[in-house]
Formats: C-alpha cells, structure tokens, sequence
C-alpha cells in the first residue's frame, strides 16, 4: 500500500516533458514508434531518390539533397525530388486527416475516402476537366472547395439535432456512390482526351507533380499545425462517451466540429495535389494505433505512415511495371481494399467497434 | 446551506415533459439519495443537475447562478457526474483513464501537475484500484470496472458528486463496497455526494437525506428514519409493505408483502383418484 502511494504516479506509460512553467504528456511508446518510423521514411526517401531508370548511388542523392554538387543534379534535384515531396506531404496529410475523421466517427471504417470527401473532390475536378480547365494551378482548388462541399453536404445530411457518428458514415458512403457516378457520367460526356486525363487524376498518380504543387500543399499544411498540435490533445476527450466528456467540461459539439472540419480540410488538400489516393487515410491511422497502443489514434504517427505508406507506394508504382508507370492510387488501393474487407469482416463478428 | 439547487425546473425529452416545476435542494456535505419508481424522473433530474440536459424551463442553481450561463468547465470544476453507463475508450488503461478525470484542472501546456499527480494517485488509492493502474480496462470485472471510473469523478475533485445508479450492474457485495465508498468520501472529505439508487433499502441506509420522486415530483424529503413508511411506499410504489427497524443499523427497513401463492389451499383433483400416488388408504 505505502509503496504504491510513493512510487510517482502519471498516467500508465506517458512521460513528462517539463519546458519552463509547461507540461506536457508524452507517450512513450509512440515515441518509440515515431522515432523508428521517421528512419523508415528517411530510408524509403532515400531509397526512392535513388532507385529509377537510372540508379543514383546512395552518397550522390544524399549530396544532392544537403546542395552539395553531384552528377546526378538532374534526376534526382529535378525529376525525383520534387515528386518525393509532394508524396511525404499528401501521405502526412492523408494519415491525420483519416485519424481526425475516424477519431470523431468512432469508427474506423470513416476515413475521407470512405465517406465521400474524395468523391466530392473527384466529381467537381473531373467535371472541371470536361469543361476544358486543365491547368494544374487551378484544379487543386477545385478539388478543395469539392471536398468541403461534399463533406458539407453529408454533414447536413446527417445532421438531425446532433451528429451521429454511425448515421454520419452510412450517409457519407452514401454520398459517396452518388458522387462517383456524376464523376463517371462527367467523364463518358467529356472528350476522349479528357476522360482519359481524368481517368488518371481519379487513380491518384503522383506523375508530373513538382514544386508548383508541393509548395502551396506545404504552406497549407504548415499553416494547419497549431489546429493539429491543439487536436493532437482535444482528441484525448472525444474518445470517451458524450456524458462522460461533458461532465469533465468538455465542449463536445465544439470539439468535434473542429476536428472534422480539419481532417477534412486536410483530406481535401491532399486530393487536390494527387487526386484521391485512396486507402492511404483509412489504413495509416490504424495501422500507427496499433504500433503505439494508445488509447486514441496518434496523430504524428499516423502522419509519418500516411508518408511512408505513400512514399513507398509511389516508389513500387513507378518500379514494378517499368517501363509502365502505375498511379500510385492503384497500389495503395490493391493493398487496402482487402483490409477495408477484412475490418467489415470482423465487425461483423462482434469484434471491437 | 444548498450550493446546488433547482428552481422551477421542467425538463422534457422531445415533447415528454418527465419534470415539472421542479424546485429540490441539494444539501452540502450530505449524502443525498434520490429514489422512486422507474421512469419517475430520477435519472432525468440528476443529468440536469450534471448539465447533460437542458432545462426546458426553470433553471438548476450552482452558487445561485443558473448552470446554463456557466462555461462548462467552471462546472466542470465543481461538479462530477458519473453516467449510468460510460464506455471507455478501446484499449485504454486503468491510470490513463484516471487521469483523465483531471481534464478540467489542465491546459493545453499545462498537461500534467503535481496536483495532478496528488489527485490521481489519491482516487486510486481510495478506491483500491492502484495496483490496477497498468491493467487496460476492457479486462476488468463488472465491479473493478465501477471502481475505476469512481477513481477518474474522484480524481476530478469537485466538492459536489453525482452518480447515476453506480451500483447497477454489481452483485450485492460490490453493490455494499462502491455504497460505502460514497459514504466514507462524503465523511473524510465532506463531499455533497447525490445519487440515484433503484433499491430503496439500500437507500435508506446509506442516505443522509432522502428524496422521493413520483411523476416528475418530490413527494417526500428528509432523513430517512423521518421519510420511510409503509404509507409513503404504498404512494410512491404502488406496494404493500412492513417497515420495521433495520437488526443492523436500526434504520428504516422495508419488506414486502407476502410473496404470491395460489389462493385456494391445493386439492387434489377428483378425477384422476387412482394413479394418484400419494394416496394411502
């Protein structure tokens, strides 16, 4: 008994960070994982700069990276790294964006590309398409103001004095079919050319993205960090059921208001730079819970798996088939989509929520 | 003295009204006991007096000012409240769970302090569930799993606590140690404690002062040596009883009726005399 009351107690399995009169909780586990994650992804980056038509030595990509000059200044500088970026920030974006969403759900089958976030985006691109704007500096901005229309449409939906989480995902995935076939009767209207330009924006491909996508997607998401850093801790409560929260002072309506609307902003934002990536959102946040054990699902891992998840991904699509270049939405996809059956699946069984 | 209290308070679900003008007192550092038959209301006013439901009319009183106008995290810091049935989230441990009662006490750059810890620790070792803290609670019992989340309204400190039937799922010996629980914390710690029980017997033991709720209204208050009779039973739920003293404590006990019998005195039936075989003649 005395021992116990000695022993300094915080919550099982968190650490302390004390920076002058602050304190922060910091899970241990996940900082476990976050570190061997960020190593995961410094090598699969690495790994992708170096590997392609031509291969790059390990030591010239990394000179070309720290700006040291290297031979290899054109395929990796201009062609490779340029696309590398732009898959760390949509899978980083991707991966909070469907823990944010499967956080407020409380389900893990709610992810942007489940519940007709991606959908939305898709419908008002492609049809953007067929009506002959194709530059690359304006569709993004569809493809946002898709997603936020279709997450607003489905939250109207569901909207019935109060957001439920099960009725919210039914409706999204209803929303979801509806807006995939205004996508496709867009893409039989338009002209040949077009469809089969949209037909590869809609896989999610990362081909022909550099800097004029990877800079305003990294600028949005740098602006976003204060909301995440504040989600990373207003999560924590949204996990417990609506009266336990509010009783410990918890502005629940508020609190998952915005946690929404951010992993949606997020969700559309990525679909804007590489089209809907699909899966990436659905499986980097549970496969992260997993790795850190924690009672709600971690954002910064789920962000460095959105990455690596990506990353690799791309780097599989752009290799497997060579000389043929797959969309790397395809191979996420063929991964994903077993695991999305396998989750029903187990639902159904009685598993846990 | 009452630091909580409501006043013409009606709450109704859609266009149910289950309360009607209520006006109730919670008094300070007692254990106050609401009971009466089901869907009389009891459940429904004590989530008013935690602020999970809004009034439709009337107000409840915190300090002599209405909850609604107070930010929920004031409440938060003077009001614990335990639902019937709170889930937790999947996987979470026994001392993360705990801790969380601290929400209302920390800031985004304030997570944890030693009060924090103090508070934590405290809860845990008054409800026994210390040498728990690393055990996630999905593998608890029923009746640790109760204690647990005693721990995190505890570790919240409020001078006011609210628990809606916490004795619900729990078998009679659990039933005893969460009720003497509640009674050794309003004791040490002087704490206004008020809640819903179902049993009226085991209200009446653990009661410091007794309300008696029937269609959305108090009709009786007080001690329970003082409230308790066979009339006010019979009136709040419909049953004939004996109220004698209790052989333990000396407080009111009720019993029921004589328990159900066929009426008339069994005969055995005429016709089927011979293959009947208890008969000796």
């Amino acid at each position: 008994m005395t021992s116990a009351s000695i022993r300094p107690l915080r919550p099982t399995g968190y650490a302390v960070l004390r920076p002058g009169p602050a304190a922060f909780l910091l899970h241990r586990r996940s900082l476990v994982a976050a570190g061997t994650l960020t190593l995961a992804l410094a090598a699969v980056s690495l790994a992708y700069l170096c590997v392609g038509e031509s291969f790059v030595s390990p030591a010239s990509a990394l000179d070309v990276v720290l700006g040291r000059p290297s031979p290899d200044e054109l395929v990796v500088g201009t062609l490779r790294a340029p696309r590398l970026v732009v898959a760390l920030l949509v899978g980083a974006a991707f991966g909070v964006a469907g823990a944010l969403i499967q956080t407020v759900a409380r389900n893990p089958l709610a992810s942007p590309d489940v519940i007709g976030i991606s959908q939305g985006a898709s419908a008002v691109t492609v049809g953007a398409l067929t009506f002959g704007v194709t530059s690359y500096t304006v569709l993004p901005y569809l493809s946002v103001a898709g997603g936020l229309l279709a997450a607003l449409l489905v939250y109207l939906a569901a909207w019935r004095g109060g957001l439920h989480a099960a009725r919210f995902v039914v409706i999204g995935i209803g929303f979801a079919i509806a807006l995939r076939s205004v996508t496709t009767l867009f893409m039989t209207k338009g002209e040949y050319v077009v469809a089969q330009q949209a037909q590869v924006w809609m896989a999610g491909s990362l081909n022909g993205r550099g800097w004029e996508v990877s800079e305003p997607l990294g600028w949005a998401l740098v602006l976003l960090l204060p909301a995440v850093a504040w989600a990373a801790r207003a999560q924590r409560t949204v996990g417990l059921d609506d009266d336990t929260a509010t009783a410990l002072g918890v502005r629940l309506g508020r609190v998952r208001f915005g946690l929404a609307l951010l992993g949606i902003v997020l969700a559309s934002l990525a679909t804007g730079a590489a089209g809907p990536v699909d899966f990436v959102a659905l499986l980097a946040p549970q496969i992260a819970r997993r790795l850190t054990r924690t009672a709600q699902i971690p954002l910064v891992c789920s962000a460095l798996l959105g990455a690596v998840i990506v990353v690799l991904g791309d780097l599989l699509a752009r290799r497997l088939f060579a000389p043929t270049e797959l969309p790397v939405g395809v191979l996420t996809a063929a991964v994903g989509a077993p695991y999305l059956i396998w989750l029903i699946v187990r639902s159904r069984n009685g598993g846990t929520r | 003295m009452t630091r909580l209290s409501t006043r013409g308070l009606t709450l109704a679900y859609e266009d149910r009204t289950v309360v009607d003008s209520l006006d109730l007192d919670i008094p300070d550092g007692e254990v106050t006991v609401i009971v009466g038959p089901n869907a009389c209301g009891k459940s429904t006013t004590l989530r008013a007096l935690g602020r999970l439901l809004k009034p439709k009319g009337g107000a409840v009183l915190l300090d002599g000012q209405a909850l609604a106008e107070l930010p929920t995290r004031r409440i938060a810091q003077q009001i614990g409240l335990l639902p019937q049935t709170p889930v937790a989230p999947e996987a979470i441990t026994v001392g993360d769970l705990v801790a969380r009662g601290r929400q209302p006490h920390q800031r985004w750059w304030r997570q944890w302090s030693e009060a924090d810890e103090r508070a934590v620790a405290d809860a845990m070792e008054r409800t026994d569930v210390a040498a728990l803290a690393d055990r996630p609670v999905d593998e608890l019992s029923g009746g640790q799993r109760q204690r647990v989340w005693i721990a995190m309204a505890l570790a919240q400190e409020t001078e006011l606590l609210l628990l809606d039937e916490p004795t619900t799922y729990l078998d009679i010996a659990h039933q005893v140690e969460v009720l003497d629980l509640v009674r050794q914390l309003n004791h040490d710690k002087g704490r206004t404690v008020a809640v819903v029980l179902h049993d009226l017997n085991q209200a009446a033991r653990y009661a410091g002062h007794l309300v008696a709720m029937k269609a959305g209204r108090v009709v009786a208050e007080g001690p329970p040596s003082e409230v308790v009779t066979a009339e006010l039973v019979r009136e709040v739920f419909g049953l004939d009883c004996v109220v004698v003293p209790d052989p333990v404590t000396g407080g009111p006990l009720i019993v029921p009726g004589r328990p159900w019998q066929p009426s008339p005195p069994p005969k055995t039936p005429p016709t089927d005399s011979v293959s009947s075989p208890v008969r000796t003649t």
